[in-house]
């Protein structure tokens, strides 16, 4: 067991959370990523606080405990927090030499008994009138203290002393309850002063997702969409959905795509505060990387890409095309949301393309380019080729009775023109580009 | 002596750049005979951006695209198109061999849309060409899309109007489309890097540019 010992004296100033106990298990969920046991301890009516994450399981796994510390340190910055670290063998032993000035980190409990000797007494965790009663007694090191015969100790100041110091080196073991992931991911934030420009809720919002990215690690699970809230003073908060075309949990890529929406949102009112909710989870894709770059990268790529589309552009604007068997030509198409992307990866490397999708009905040659609207025109002086009659949709109030021809317009253009047989007229529907 | 071993990775990069070097991503074959044997590498250009101006809408300067559209798609890539004047109509990209769930259509309501989704699009290494129908152009924009071009090896074609022929371009390849009467399509060589300029041939051929199918002309 090595446990890590954070102490944040300046907590519940620095989270902008709604309360110590908010900002303590949002930073316990970002922590979980390195260790399944953490926990936390408030201190000083929830100023402060404590929080234990045991290493000594997952050092290997991250390289070794100095790059896994600085790791730590490094993303604990990131999130503007302000902390000492300590390492020690037991969970009381850190929480103390996080209160030393320097040589913080022990490994054994030989090692830990050398440090804490020469420290003083007023380090140790115990009540006021037991230290006061050891310092009239003629001590002021911690090592004098434990050189003390343990029975005699507990005659006179009880037994929850030498447990403390049992614990303290190791001795005796210190069982804490497992702190465990809430099962939503809901983190808050609330602003000291209105903020009336969606670029300043970039700051507060990017630590809000590299929170969010480390509960995703420590679940080992991916989102599809969550849901940015922004709070304003009485009004109704707007809500931004993000939503994702492949599961994901890169606090980088949905700062991208966040970014992007809030560019475009004009904010009705100041914002007071931002809450950031995911509801659901999926469990996360894990493209393989092949040597020769593979169509799963290929795929990851091409989804990277279209939320980046989405995210500026709208949904609306970015879609698939698709056939549909139908004989009227305005009908033989739909857009369609389903690309190739929301098909699971093993499909698409199966199965050949163009095997899902219906023929258009007929084998005539279609135009590359569709008018949506037909265009009236008078008629066409040079006809290349027709007719094709296409007569259908009797059954849906949708009648037509056409004969298709190719024209040839005035500037070399190739039109694709049709005469309505119940009234005469001319129609320019496609051009053979 | 024995060789010095090659890391991993670089074996990796070696083998990709080899595959890349020796492989259709050099130059992707046009479909048309006349014009491959004029364009460099044999097709049209990776990694670059061509300007086609053509004389009018509706003279075949989408079907002119058509073959190595459907090839970059059956490989796996993908097909972007952005801001077309018309709806690129699904049934017929079909005809010419395109499948479809690797096209992406994207509507754009300004111009700085357009060149951005452009960008974006030929940036990924995933997309195998990007069709865009920018409404005008400076020299600019086409040099940032060529570095787009560049950076995901993919291939831009920009549709520009006649009168842009009459501007200098940076893009690597500049044709001018004119209508052939007897069917097929004329195409001007008015730039291309690393290759003779001021061509003209025809392109005939193909199941591309015709307007009748083979079928239906038969029956």
């Amino acid at each position: 067991m090595l446990w890590l010992c954070i102490h944040l004296p300046q907590l519940r100033h620095e989270s902008q959370a709604a309360n110590a106990v908010e900002a303590i298990e949002r930073l316990a969920a970002w922590c979980y990523q390195w260790s399944s046991q953490v926990n936390y301890r408030l201190e000083q009516s929830n100023a402060s606080a404590l929080l234990w994450v045991e290493i000594g399981a997952s050092r290997e796994l991250f390289g070794g405990h100095g790059v896994l510390l600085k790791r730590i340190d490094s993303g604990l910055t990131d999130l503007g927090y302000t902390h000492v670290c300590a390492l020690a063998p037991s969970p009381l032993g850190a929480a103390l030499l996080t209160r030393v000035q320097r040589q913080r980190c022990v490994f054994t409990p030989a090692q830990l008994r050398m440090r804490l000797e020469p420290l003083s007494l007023t380090l140790l965790d115990m009540a006021p009138e037991i230290g006061y009663a050891l310092q009239s007694a003629g001590l002021q090191r911690i090592g004098q203290v434990l050189a003390l015969p343990p029975a005699a100790l507990a005659r006179r100041f009880g037994p929850q002393l030498t447990l403390y110091l049992r614990r303290l080196l190791g001795q005796a073991s210190d069982p804490r309850p497992a702190w465990q992931l809430p099962p939503v991911w809901r983190a808050r934030c609330e602003f000291g002063c209105e903020l009336r420009d969606t670029t300043a809720l970039l700051f507060p919002l990017q630590r809000l997702l590299q929170e969010f990215q480390g509960y995703l690690r420590g679940r080992d699970c991916s989102v599809l969409r969550f849901t940015l809230r922004l709070e304003h003073h009485q009004r109704p908060a707007s809500d931004l959905a993000i939503g994702l075309s492949a599961p994901a949990r890169d606090a980088a890529l949905f700062l991208q795509l966040a970014r992007e929406r809030l560019h475009q949102l004009v904010l009705p009112a100041p914002v007071l505060g931002l809450q950031l909710e995911a509801l659901e989870f999926t469990a996360p894709s894990i493209v393989q990387q092949d040597f020769f770059g593979s169509p799963a990268e290929q795929l990851q790529q091409f989804q990277l890409l279209l939320d980046r589309l989405r995210a500026r552009l709208g949904n609306e604007q970015v879609q698939g095309l698709a056939a549909t068997a139908d004989h009227r030509p305005e009908r033989a198409w739909q857009m369609s949301r389903q690309i190739a992307s929301t098909r699971s990866i093993s499909a698409l490397s199966a199965s050949s393309p163009s095997t899902s999708t219906p023929t258009p009905p007929g084998t005539s040659r279609r135009p590359c380019f569709l008018k949506l609207d037909p265009q009236p025109i008078p008629p066409p002086p040079h006809l290349l080729s027709g007719p094709e009659r296409i007569e259908s949709g009797w059954w849906d109030r949708a009648d037509v009775i056409r004969d298709y021809y190719v024209a040839r317009g005035e500037d070399g253009a190739r039109l694709w023109v049709f005469r309505d047989l119940s009234d005469g007229s001319w129609y320019l529907q496609g051009l053979w580009s | 002596m024995k060789p010095a071993p090659v890391p991993f990775e670089q074996l990796a990069e070696l083998c990709r750049h080899g595959q890349r070097r020796h492989g259709p991503r050099d130059a992707l074959p046009s479909g048309f005979v006349e014009l491959d044997a004029h364009l460099p590498g044999g097709g049209w250009p990776s990694g670059a951006v061509a300007e086609l101006m053509s004389d009018a809408v509706g003279i075949g300067e989408l079907g002119l695209l058509m073959p190595a559209l459907s090839n970059l798609a059956r490989q796996g890539r993908y097909v972007i198109l952005i801001a077309p004047p018309y709806l690129p109509y699904p049934p017929a990209l079909m005809q010419r061999g395109l499948p479809l769930e690797r096209v992406l259509m994207i509507h754009t309501s300004t111009l700085q849309q357009t060149l951005w989704a452009t960008e974006q699009a030929l940036r990924c290494p995933a997309v195998g060409a990007a069709l865009s129908w920018p409404a005008c152009l400076v020299d600019r924009n086409v040099r940032r899309l060529q570095l787009a071009a560049e950076a995901g090896g993919s291939t831009g074609f920009l549709y520009r109007p006649p009168a842009a022929a009459l501007e200098p371009s940076p893009a690597a390849l500049r044709l001018r489309l004119h209508e052939d009467p007897s069917g097929g399509l004329i195409v001007d060589i008015q730039k291309s890097r690393g290759g003779r300029a001021g061509m003209r041939l025809r392109c005939t051929n193909s199941d591309a540019l015709a307007v009748h199918s083979s079928a239906a002309a038969a029956a």
